[in-house]
This record gives structure tokens, C-alpha cells and sequence, in this order.
């Protein structure tokens, strides 16, 4: 029986110790972060960091939809990739920004249960999407019909996230404008779910480019006066 | 299994009769896994090749919201994993442990089976609330929170008889390195399985933690699990077939120890460069390269041990499933090197090398591995024989194309995927260049899907005969070629 203990002990002991260190360890000292506050002399900026919460319940819109299948939520730094550098995927929109978006870091995720990184990069990394999205209409239109902004995209039509109904009065201001090709039958319009607008919600409060406190002030802070 | 040549006749006999006993004693559970096992796997399949197209041509089947790609996909995987992988592992896990150890299941087979149905009835409610919109969206553990307890207290109803056999055994020649991997896959499950979803489910929340728990939990589930398993199959049954004995003690032992050692430290480089800590990645990375080292150890032992034996590879359906499922193992060691190594691991981030990896070792390697067992398995507990060597023969070759299909064209893509994100001429560009340019890899993944979904057509319908009693009566059991299966095969193989 000594035999058997002694296997049962080195399986522990094999699988413990990575277990330990890559899981309990890390997890209990990241339930200890708390919000940052900003230096306003080192960093330039007041309040804490991170210092907008992404929206929560629109969040939940995008978890069931699966949206992380294909849509990454994360900057790599420029030696991996070329994340930092396309053109808008951070918080400055210049067209030739002179310094690449930063990469992200522990703390852009606080607020968040999961943070939801990614499996595939199928589409755009959506990290910073707050910072270059279009108006809410644009933003609907891609959701109900992606074709009729790219004809060669392979995003779903979240057509259930939204309502077709007879118009009655005058036309809904918040109707989806689509093109012809895509516009729904005459007498009828299309507007968006309580769903959706929460889900449009959480895709531009997903900013997560603001400036670290106390790491490379000049590059974060820098770009948004000009 | 064999004993001093004294009396060989009445020996002989009274082994067989053992044998029976114990084979009769697992019968129930073990032919209910396989079961529905294969119908899981014939579903998850399905939705492999639904998936696949929809990431193609989203309109196919219209924009029903149930069937969007973000859903398919994560119900394809998780029938696959809990569905098809896991169910057919615990039937494996159980009869080589009946078997090694000389022990019967001594009751609590109703409480097997009442826990295989628990199973069964938890992942169909999992699988229907992700594409009905309940999931969680956390990869592999994307079925909604309530799933998991039942799935953890099924596992254990058999997991502790398993243990318990172990503990039992007679064991007159010392233990097959098979037990050992066996056991630790027991042993590791529950715990990865427990760790994952406590932390990611009961905790307060775990931000990018969260997210690198959940990467690790993929690859410890499939290399101190699916991988576990599928070597001590494979471990069991070569010597078993070719009638040869493992080749090398000290391999076997240093392939499982530095699997043992390594496997709880990788995974989370599938986020390197971002909010993770960055030795936490750079750990991952490295365990992922230094797995190879038991992955070569694993697979020299078997080459060793098959050399020379070749002829039955082509003769015994068991031994050519489990001979290229060993040949997979390698092939999926290299697959997750490639994607943690830093200078492959950068450009193929965030592709489909990355499934790749998950089908291969799920598909590719444990599975193979499995179909082999469950050839030489069944007949044994249902009493007849399998009925057409056609079956599965294009059960084999199907398999064999359609998951190197899926292996060679998810690399490239996930290669020309990385080629595309990274080219700095593309930073304000559309993603054009990059969706069109991956359309056709995914085009041959649906291409390959189907060609699995067919060889388990044939699969299904072959087990469901087999369980049903109307296999082949007789005491010769059925081979591919029978042109040198004399010499082939000795007479244990077919004990």
C-alpha cells in the first residue's frame, strides 16, 4: 500500500504545485487590486483607474450572442503584433498616430467578472471600440445587416435583436436606415430591441486605452490634446 | 496475464472464465457510455460542419439567431468534449481498469448508470440553453452554471470505483504503466474541473485572471485528462495485440512523470501580450515546448513497441485505430509547441492554429485512441462479433482524411490568418484581405467535418447493431486482411 501512497501523493504533488502558483496564488492576490488613483502631477489626470466601467447589462447581450467566438477584446504590444498600430484601435484617432496604442494591462479589466479576451480574431479587435465607433444609427445597421456595410463580411445579422413593424404615424427616429437592397418592406421599419440598445451601449463604453497611473504618462496621456 | 506453464489447459480456462466475469460485470455502464457517447460525437460533428459553414456564409439556413456561429461553435466543442470525449473516456477508463486490476465491478452498477443518464440529461439542457442564449461564453464552460455539480458528482460515481478497483487489485506481475495514466486522469479531472469552474463561477469575479484560468483549464483537461487516457489505451492495447511487451520500462515511467510535472503549467500563453503577468504566460509558453519531451519519450516507446509488427496495424481494426491515434499524439505535441513558442506562437495568436490544437488532441489522437478501444471493447461485452469490415474500414479512412484535413488546413489558415492580421501595410485597412483570404480554409474544415460526420454515421450504426445483439456469431473475430492473420495475431489478442 506504501506503493500506491506514493503515486497518489507524487500525482498531487506534480499537478499542486503549477495549481498553486498559476492559480491560487494569482487569483488571491488579484481579488486584493482595487482602483488606482491617477497622481495628477505624474499622470495628468484626476480620479481612478480605470476610470470608466463598461456597461454591464449590455455586456450580457454580447456573452450570450458569443460575440468573443471571433471578436478579441485585448491590444497586444508591438513586438507581437500589429495591434497597436492599426489605424483608430486605440484612443487616439489621428490618421497617423505618432506613438502605438498600449498594450493592456491587469488593471483595464477590474470591473469586470471575466473579462472576455477572446478566441478568435475573425473581426476587429473590439478593446478600444468606444474610441472610433461611428453614431448608434451606422452601429445598428451593422448589427442588423452587416452585409449592407461590407458585402464580404461573415458577421451573423443579429436580426433578432431587433423588431420589424408596420409604421404607424410617422417614421420611428430611432428606425435603422439600410439601403434599398436591404430595407424592409414599404409601410414597415425596423427598429432596434431594448437588447440591442444595450448591446450598442456596451460596445461604445468599451474604452480601455486610458492612461496607467504611473507608467508611460506621456505616451497614454499625451495624444488627446492636440 | 499469463501464469506458470504447469497446468496451460485448466489455467488457460480459468483465466478466460475471470475475464468473463469481469467483462459481464461491466457490461451495463460501459456499453450505456460508448452509446451515447457515439451519438453525442455524430451531433457534435454535425454542428462542426453547421459551424464551419456559417463562419463562411452567415445567411446559410437564414438569420435564425439560435444557429448564429457564436452559439454553433461552443455547442459543437462542448458536445464534443463533455458529450462525446469524456462519456467514452470513463467507459475506457473502466473496462482497462476492470481488466488490469482482475477486479469486478461489485455493485453500485445502478448507481453507474442512473449517473451516466444524470450526465446525459445535464449536457443536453447545457447544449439546448447555449444555443437557446443561456451561455456563458467562458470557452469549454460555456453551458449555463448548473451544469457543473451534477457533471462533477457524475464523475466521481465513476471515478471512485475506478480508484477503488485500483486499490483492490491483484496483482501478481507488478502494474502496467496503462493503470497509471488511468488513475491519473481519476484523479486530475475532478480537480481541474473544480478549480476552473469554483473560480470562474463562485468567485467574485477574476477580471483577465479569469480569462487565463479558463485557457489553462482547456489544456489541463486535454493533456492531464483526454491525453492521460488516451495513452494508457494506448499503452494497454498495443502489447495486448502484437503480443510484444512495452518496450522500455524507463521511457514509460519518465513519459508520464514529466507529463505529470508539466501539464499543470500550460495554456495561459494563449494570451501572451496581454493583461496576464507576464511570467504567467511565459511559463505557459515554455511548459508548452518542454511538453514535447514527454510526447517524444511516449512516442519512441510505442514505435519501439510496434516495430516489426506492422502487419497487424493493417489486420486488427483495434490496432490500426490506436496505432495512428499514437501517431497523432506527436503530431498534436508539435501543434501546441507551434502555438506557444514565442516565434510562432505571436503570429499564429488568435487563429485557428489554436483549434487546430483542440481537434487534433480531442479528435486526432484521443479519439482514434478510443474507436480502437471500443473495436476491441464491445464485442467482448455484448458477445458477438462486429459485422462488416467495410464499416470500418471507411470508418477509419474517413476519420484519417477528414481530421488531417482539418489539422493541415487549420495551420495554414491560422498561418495565413497571422500573415494577414500582422501585415504592417494593413494597419488602415478593413478586414477584408483577412476574412476573404481564411474563407476557403474554412470552406475544407466544413469539407472535413462532413467526412467525420459520415465515417460516424457508419460508426454509430455499427455500435448500435453491436449493442443491440445482432453482431456476427462467432469465435473469430473480425479482421481487415486475412492473408497472414495467423502469424499476425497471437491467440491472446483475441482473449
Amino acid at each position: 500500500m506504501t506503493n500506491f501512497r506514493t503515486f497518489i501523493l507524487g500525482l498531487a504533488a506534480s499537478f499542486g504545485l503549477p495549481w498553486l502558483c498559476l492559480i491560487v496564488l494569482p487569483a488571491m492576490q488579484y481579488e486584493q487590486l482595487t482602483p488606482v488613483a491617477y497622481d495628477k502631477d505624474k499622470d495628468g489626470v484626476e480620479g481612478f483607474f480605470p476610470p470608466a466601467p463598461i456597461n454591464g447589462q449590455g455586456q450580457l447581450v454580447y456573452i450570450r450572442e458569443g460575440c468573443n467566438q471571433c471578436h478579441t477584446q485585448m491590444i497586444r504590444p508591438v513586438q507581437l503584433g500589429l495591434d497597436g498600430w492599426y489605424k483608430g484601435w486605440g484612443q487616439d484617432q489621428e490618421a497617423r498616430p505618432t506613438t502605438p496604442a498600449r498594450s493592456n494591462v491587469l488593471g483595464d479589466y477590474l470591473g469586470e467578472k471575466y473579462a472576455f479576451l477572446g478566441i478568435q480574431r475573425v473581426g476587429p479587435d473590439l478593446a478600444n471600440f468606444g474610441f472610433r465607433a461611428p453614431d448608434k444609427a451606422a452601429l445598428y445597421q451593422h448589427l442588423y445587416s452587416p452585409r449592407s456595410v461590407h458585402d464580404w463580411s461573415t458577421m451573423p445579422a443579429y436580426t433578432g435583436l431587433f423588431k420589424v413593424q408596420k409604421i404607424q404615424g410617422p417614421v420611428s427616429e430611432h428606425a435603422v436606415k439600410l439601403p434599398k437592397k436591404f430595407a424592409p418592406a414599404p409601410g414597415y421599419e425596423i427598429v432596434p430591441t431594448p437588447e440591442a440598445e444595450r448591446l450598442v451601449e456596451y460596445l461604445l463604453s468599451l474604452k480601455k486605452d486610458y492612461p496607467v497611473p504611473g507608467q508611460s504618462a506621456a505616451v497614454a496621456a499625451s495624444p488627446a490634446k492636440k | 496475464m499469463q501464469t506458470t506453464p504447469a497446468t496451460p489447459d485448466t489455467d488457460l480456462q480459468a483465466d478466460n472464465l475471470r475475464r468473463a466475469a469481469i467483462d459481464k460485470s461491466v457490461k451495463g455502464p460501459v456499453l450505456f457510455l460508448f452509446t451515447n457517447g457515439a451519438f453525442w460525437l455524430m451531433l457534435s460533428t454535425l454542428l462542426g460542419v453547421l459551424a464551419a459553414i456559417k463562419l463562411v456564409e452567415p445567411e446559410f439556413l437564414g438569420d435564425c439567431q439560435y444557429i448564429t456561429y457564436g452559439r454553433l461553435q461552443p455547442a459543437h466543442i462542448n458536445a464534443l468534449v463533455y458529450g462525446w470525449g469524456i462519456q467514452a473516456a470513463l467507459g475506457v477508463m473502466l473496462w482497462i481498469m476492470a481488466r488490469r486490476s482482475g477486479q469486478e465491478l461489485k455493485g453500485g452498477k445502478s448507481l453507474l448508470i442512473t449517473a451516466g443518464v444524470f450526465w446525459n440529461i445535464t449536457i443536453t439542457f447545457g447544449i439546448i440553453a447555449i444555443l437557446m442564449g443561456k451561455s456563458t461564453s467562458i470557452e469549454w464552460l460555456e453551458m449555463p452554471k448548473f451544469v457543473w455539480p451534477v457533471l462533477l458528482a457524475c464523475f466521481l460515481c465513476y471515478a471512485w470505483p475506478i480508484a477503488r478497483m485500483f486499490g483492490r487489485a491483484f496483482r501478481p506481475e507488478g502494474f502496467m504503466v496503462s493503470t497509471w495514466y488511468i488513475l491519473g486522469a481519476c484523479f486530475w479531472f475532478p480537480w481541474i474541473f473544480i478549480t476552473a469552474n469554483v473560480a470562474l463561477h463562485c468567485l467574485p469575479g477574476l477580471g483577465a485572471i479569469g480569462a487565463g484560468i479558463d485557457a489553462w483549464y482547456i489544456h489541463a483537461v486535454i493533456l492531464l485528462f483526454f491525453v492521460p487516457v488516451g495513452v494508457g489505451a494506448v499503452y494497454y492495447f498495443i502489447p495486448k495485440i502484437t503480443g510484444k511487451p512495452i518496450a522500455s520500462a524507463q521511457l514509460a515511467s519518465a513519459g508520464f512523470w514529466s507529463l505529470a510535472i508539466l501539464g499543470g503549467w500550460t495554456g495561459m500563453q494563449k494570451y501572451m501580450g496581454g493583461p496576464l503577468p507576464a511570467w504567467m504566460t511565459s511559463v505557459g509558453a515554455c511548459a508548452g515546448v518542454l511538453l514535447l519531451i514527454p510526447v517524444g519519450l511516449v512516442g519512441l516507446n510505442h514505435h519501439l513497441t510496434t516495430l516489426g509488427k506492422h502487419s497487424s496495424v493493417a489486420a486488427s481494426p483495434t490496432l490500426r485505430f490506436i496505432f495512428f491515434g499514437a501517431l497523432f499524439y506527436p503530431v498534436s505535441g508539435l501543434v501546441l509547441a507551434l502555438n506557444s513558442a514565442f516565434w510562432t506562437g505571436a503570429n499564429v495568436q488568435f487563429t485557428q492554429s489554436w483549434y487546430a490544437f483542440q481537434v487534433v488532441s480531442l479528435y486526432g489522437f484521443f479519439s482514434m485512441c478510443v474507436f480502437g478501444a471500443i473495436y476491441y471493447i464491445v464485442p467482448r461485452l455484448s458477445g458477438c462479433e462486429w459485422l462488416s469490415v467495410r464499416l470500418i474500414r471507411n470508418h477509419f479512412w474517413f476519420s484519417v482524411y477528414g481530421i488531417g484535413t482539418i489539422v493541415i488546413m487549420s495551420l495554414v489558415a491560422g498561418w495565413q490568418q497571422g500573415v494577414d492580421l500582422n501585415d504592417p501595410d494593413h494597419w488602415d485597412q478593413t478586414f477584408m484581405n483577412h476574412v476573404v483570404n481564411s474563407r476557403p480554409y474554412v470552406v475544407s474544415r466544413a469539407v472535413a467535418w462532413t467526412l467525420i460526420s459520415f465515417s460516424n454515421c457508419m460508426f454509430l450504426l455499427h455500435l448500435l447493431l453491436m449493442v443491440a445483439g445482432l453482431g456476427r456469431r462467432s469465435s473469430a473475430p473480425t479482421l481487415l486482411e486475412h492473408d497472414h492473420d495467423d502469424q499476425a495475431l497471437p491467440h491472446e489478442a483475441h482473449a
